[in-house]
């Protein structure tokens, strides 16, 4: 149910991701991530705006200021200042809860837009030449097609080595290497049956799906790109490695903390302007 | 943020605005946790090195806590009745576990002077306070008594790098020491709020909110606007300004007068632009500064910050309340003075300056202006009685929760209230309690026939309520006012009588003229200005004084003995019971800035409206026709306050300047030889059987 969903949703948030991102190829990797960062940031405070009980949380805010501000004005006595240290407590707790509106409802577009994002900056495509491996992972009750697999080279790619196959894992590998540009597509036979893992080779921005997921929702939700295969698939999932991407703004893993930086920042510039209590 | 460094995926993140919510939240708690840490910490440090290093009281205390509960002009010869009655069976108890007593006013029983007697302990001579207002040597015109506003422009930098920018200076002009710094000097905290006279605040050890005196945003002591399409009328509107605008359909563009910019001072006051978009026969909304509010006719709405802008992201806030007063044929809308926003305010309005600012954090916005409730709407017939009751409860209500926010936070220490709201209701309600009194209607609306009866019964709920929270053998209660009240049903020029007893010269085309404008300084011996006095025009302390020093005494005497033989041609009562000598009655080193003469009115006698700001009328004696129907600027003898404690008090006749002494006794302090009050001797707390009290009231 939960893996249905993810997999409708990212129907949804692909074309719309393809088409809002497009500018990320052509941008400067610091450019896009802070461009995004900035946007996604006010529309997100914006949300949280309309989503949750302003006035509740502005009463919350000055409460939980009022027994700061008590602590030292009345500090004199011990009781009186326990007193406000745990108004100060409930205060934050009470604070905390009137963001879980905004956060459920938050939290969905959020994945989305990360996952999307994460297509463009968490890896970079391979160059020509580059040497990468692709892993297929099998179903556990699948021995069989652990020996019977193949990739079937085309002009695009060429293998280097392998099969390396592994049974007790159920795993099949094979070093390959890029000798043209573009988004290709790698197939898989295991009987009749073919399987389809893109490919990406060239530019310094392209999304680049590392892994076509199995059915699981958090697999989806992490590689939303590539439809995951279905739950009775011997195909379990397909994974290229691809090299990391290295900048401190829009390279792997970094990409996130800048942008959760940019995004706090730009709504933090924009609260005064938009009237928002946070 | 360690979050979302931590996983390898996005999913630690769930957007700016709940991701600053819980990252707030969380930093809240931990700064609560170490806080709470440090505290239990460093708390027996603290203390041992308060105890080893400050100076504490050379005598045990007798009490923890003692609890003042100031309500301004309850007066013992009402509340006295009203007891009999049986309608006050909160201050019957408090009576009942300790005693009633009337308490001695000041001379004159004014506010000012009395709360400033009662905070030092000293009599006027010492204090400086001697009415509201006093006369400038050099132009006669009055000016506030209490505090001095300067302004002034300070610099820094130096050469074309130096940048002037405006300030004001305020100058508290009460002299002497409140006894809560003599408190403060022994270790004992203090949380007092909303006393009179102490603005600008004062260091203290604990906290401290101004009261009267505190002006708000335009700099006045409290100027409400009125904005009507009613055709322009001659004449002002005294404490109030009209604004006379267009209504196009059912839109009424308005502008909101802020102080003047400090930045362009030659450019007038600032304007802040609203609009009233009128939406119903008797609602509308209003826009100003960016947001909307809805106005129903005949309600006030909550506090609304206004915004002035003096530069680039630079302002000054007040905080106002707006009433759609009419919208039928004519429109009319009331918006009482701009406050001081105690969240952001413009002047330090108490001590320490974030204690305002904890309060409306606390509590939400809240009436900051010294003299709060807006008399002079009520006077002037803007606001309806039901407005102008409205507003005291209102303000009655957010000084509670601030009181008792106090005694929740003062286990031990000193903690004083005033509430105001009974001198002014008192002031503006008399004509319904007094049957002969001239401004009384023929039909005296129902809901306001024991308007001032409701008010004794509401201050009684709020005793009972306070004594709830100081039931306790360690906490000594003192409910007490610094004066009572009267009737004032005829006005007395005093200026006129001076006239026609050939002491002042007026010239005629100029009589009415504001701040003596039409007297001739040349011919005038004596004038009076303010509430009870009379100054003689002496050479030397007034530019334009022409009675030789040595000659001061004998026309005091003259002027005395004939005033005290003025009679009410109407009644044939005599409208003086006493008058003061200023050189007699005061001590102390300021005694010569006090007014030459003090007049103690017969009860339901008053100085006149044209003559307190310096006009002259033609005639002696007049009605009082306004709303302001009650008053106190009488001899002290008529108006006594009470004096209401949980612990007897045993000294007979106590006298409002004996409680700084007292309050400093039960703490164990010195008493300073400065201060002429003596200590009270405080009894024991009796045993009150309650249900005995309980039958007593059924047959009450």
């Amino acid at each position: 149910m939960l893996t249905q969903i993810a997999v409708s949703l990212n129907s949804i948030a692909n074309p719309i991701g393809q088409v809002l991102l497009a500018p990320i190829e052509w941008l400067p990797g610091w450019l896009s991530a802070t461009l995004i960062g900035v946007v996604t940031g006010v529309l997100m405070l914006v949300v949280f705006k309309y989503t949750s009980n302003q006035s509740a949380i502005k009463r919350t805010r000055d409460q939980i200021k009022a027994n700061m501000l008590a602590l030292s004005l009345f500090k004199d006595d011990l009781g009186v200042s326990l007193r406000s240290q745990g108004r100060l407590l409930t205060g934050a707790l009470r604070l905390i809860l009137h963001a879980l509106i905004p956060l459920a409802v938050l939290m969905i577009p959020m994945i989305l837009i990360l996952g999307q994002m994460s297509l463009w900056y968490q890896a970079r495509p391979l160059r020509i030449g580059e040497e990468s491996v692709v892993t297929v992972q099998l179903a556990d009750e699948s021995t069989d097609a652990v020996q019977a697999i193949t990739l079937n080279t085309n002009d695009a790619v060429e293998v280097i080595a392998g099969p390396v196959r592994v049974s007790s894992k159920n795993m099949v590998c094979w070093k390959v290497m890029p000798i043209r540009d573009g988004q290709h597509q790698l197939e898989f036979k295991i009987g009749g049956e073919t399987s389809l893992k893109e490919f990406v080779v060239g530019g310094a921005f392209e999304p680049t799906s590392q892994k076509r997921p199995a059915w699981d929702w958090n697999e989806v939700v992490m590689h939303p790109r590539e439809t995951p295969f279905a739950p009775d698939s011997i195909v379990q999932s397909i994974e290229v490695t691809y090299p990391q991407r290295d900048a401190l703004t829009a390279g792997t893993n970094n990409w996130v903390i800048y942008w959760f930086v940019i995004s706090m920042v730009a709504a933090f510039v924009a609260k005064p302007f938009l009237n928002v209590n946070l | 943020m360690v979050a979302v460094i931590s996983t390898t995926g996005v999913l630690g993140y769930i957007g700016p605005g709940a991701g600053f919510a819980l990252a707030g939240s969380f930093l809240a708690i931990f700064a609560a946790i170490v806080s709470a840490l440090m505290m239990v910490m460093f708390w027996p440090v603290r203390r041992l090195f308060r105890l080893l290093f400050k100076k504490s009281p050379p005598k045990k205390p007798r009490f923890k806590r003692v609890v003042v509960l100031g309500l301004d002009g309850l007066d013992y010869g009402l509340t006295s009745r009203l007891l009999n009655e049986g309608k006050l069976p909160n201050l019957a108890r408090l009576r009942d576990t300790g005693n009633l007593n009337p308490l001695a006013s000041t001379l004159p029983p004014i506010s000012p002077v009395a709360w400033s007697s009662f905070q030092t302990g000293v009599n006027p001579g010492k204090h400086n306070i001697f009415d509201f207002l006093r006369p400038d040597e050099k132009t006669y015109r009055p000016k506030l008594s209490s505090v001095e506003i300067r302004s002034g422009k300070k610099s820094i930098g130096y050469g074309p790098l130096k940048f002037r920018f405006p300030t004001s200076d305020v100058r508290m002009l009460r002299k002497s020491k409140p006894f809560w710094s003599v408190l403060s000097d022994y270790g004992i905290f203090n949380c007092v709020i909303r006393v009179p006279i102490t603005f600008p605040p004062e260091k203290l050890r604990g906290v401290q909110l101004s009261a009267m005196c505190v002006p708000d945003l335009r700099g006045t002591q409290g100027t409400f606007s009125q904005y009507t399409t009613r055709e322009k009328s001659e004449g002002e509107k005294t404490g109030g300004e009209v604004h006379y605008v267009n209504r196009n359909d059912d839109t009424v563009e308005c502008e909101l007068l802020g102080p003047p910019n400090p930045n362009k001072p030659d450019a007038g006051d600032m304007r802040l632009p609203f609009t009233v978009s009128i939406t119903g026969q008797q609602s509308a909304t209003l826009t100003i500064n960016g947001t909307q509010h809805s106005l129903k006719q005949g309600e006030y709405t909550d506090w609304i910050s206004v915004k002035f802008r003096t530069g680039f992201r630079s302002n000054v806030l007040g905080v106002c309340r707006f009433m759609l007063l009419s919208t039928d044929s004519q429109f009319d809308l009331y918006v009482t003075p701009i406050h001081i926003d105690p969240e952001h305010p413009a002047m330090a309005i108490g001590y320490p300056k974030v204690y305002p600012i904890y309060l409306a954090k606390q509590q939400g916005p809240y009436a900051t202006l010294g003299l709060a409730e807006d008399t002079w709407g009520l006077s002037e017939e803007v606001l309806e009685d039901q407005h102008f009751l409205q507003q005291c409860s209102d303000i009655d209500i957010e000084r509670e929760a601030m009181f008792f926010d106090g005694l929740e936070k003062v286990p031990e220490g000193f903690c004083v209230c005033v509430f105001d709201g009974t001198d002014r209701m008192q002031h503006m309600f008399w004509r319904y309690l007094d049957e002969s009194h001239p401004a009384r209607p023929a039909k005296v609306p129902t809901a306001f026939a024991t308007a001032i009866e409701d008010l004794y019964g509401r201050m009684d709920d709020l005793v009972g309520r306070t004594m709830a929270k100081c039931d306790d053998d360690d906490t000594l209660l003192m409910v007490l006012s610094d004066h009572g009240f009267n009737t004032f049903r005829r006005c007395i020029d005093l200026n006129r009588w001076l006239e026609e007893n050939g002491y002042l010269v007026v010239n005629d085309d100029e009589r009415n003229k504001d701040y003596l404008a039409g007297v001739d300084w040349s011919k005038t011996r004596a004038f009076a200005i303010g509430l009870t006095g009379i100054f003689v025009n002496r050479a030397g302390k007034f530019d334009h004084g022409i009675v030789a020093p040595e000659d001061a005494a004998e026309l005091r005497d003259e002027i005395a003995a004939k005033l005290r033989d003025l009679v009410d041609p109407n009644s044939d009562a005599k409208a003086i019971k006493s008058v003061y000598q200023a050189v007699k009655a005061y001590r102390g080193p300021y005694k010569e800035n006090a007014p030459d003469l003090i007049v103690g009115y017969a009860g339901g006698y008053r100085v006149s409206w044209d003559s307190a700001v310096g006009r002259t009328n033609t005639t002696i004696f007049s009605d009082n026709t306004k709303a302001w129907s009650g008053d106190h600027c009488v001899d002290p003898s008529v108006v006594p306050g009470v004096l209401f404690a949980n612990h007897e008090i045993v000294t007979t006749h106590p006298r409002l300047l004996d409680i700084a002494p007292t309050v400093l006794e039960m703490f164990g302090c010195p008493v300073p030889d400065y201060m002429d009050g003596r200590v009270l001797e405080v009894g024991d707390r009796k045993a009150v059987d309650l249900s005995a009290q309980e039958t007593e009231l059924e047959v009450a």
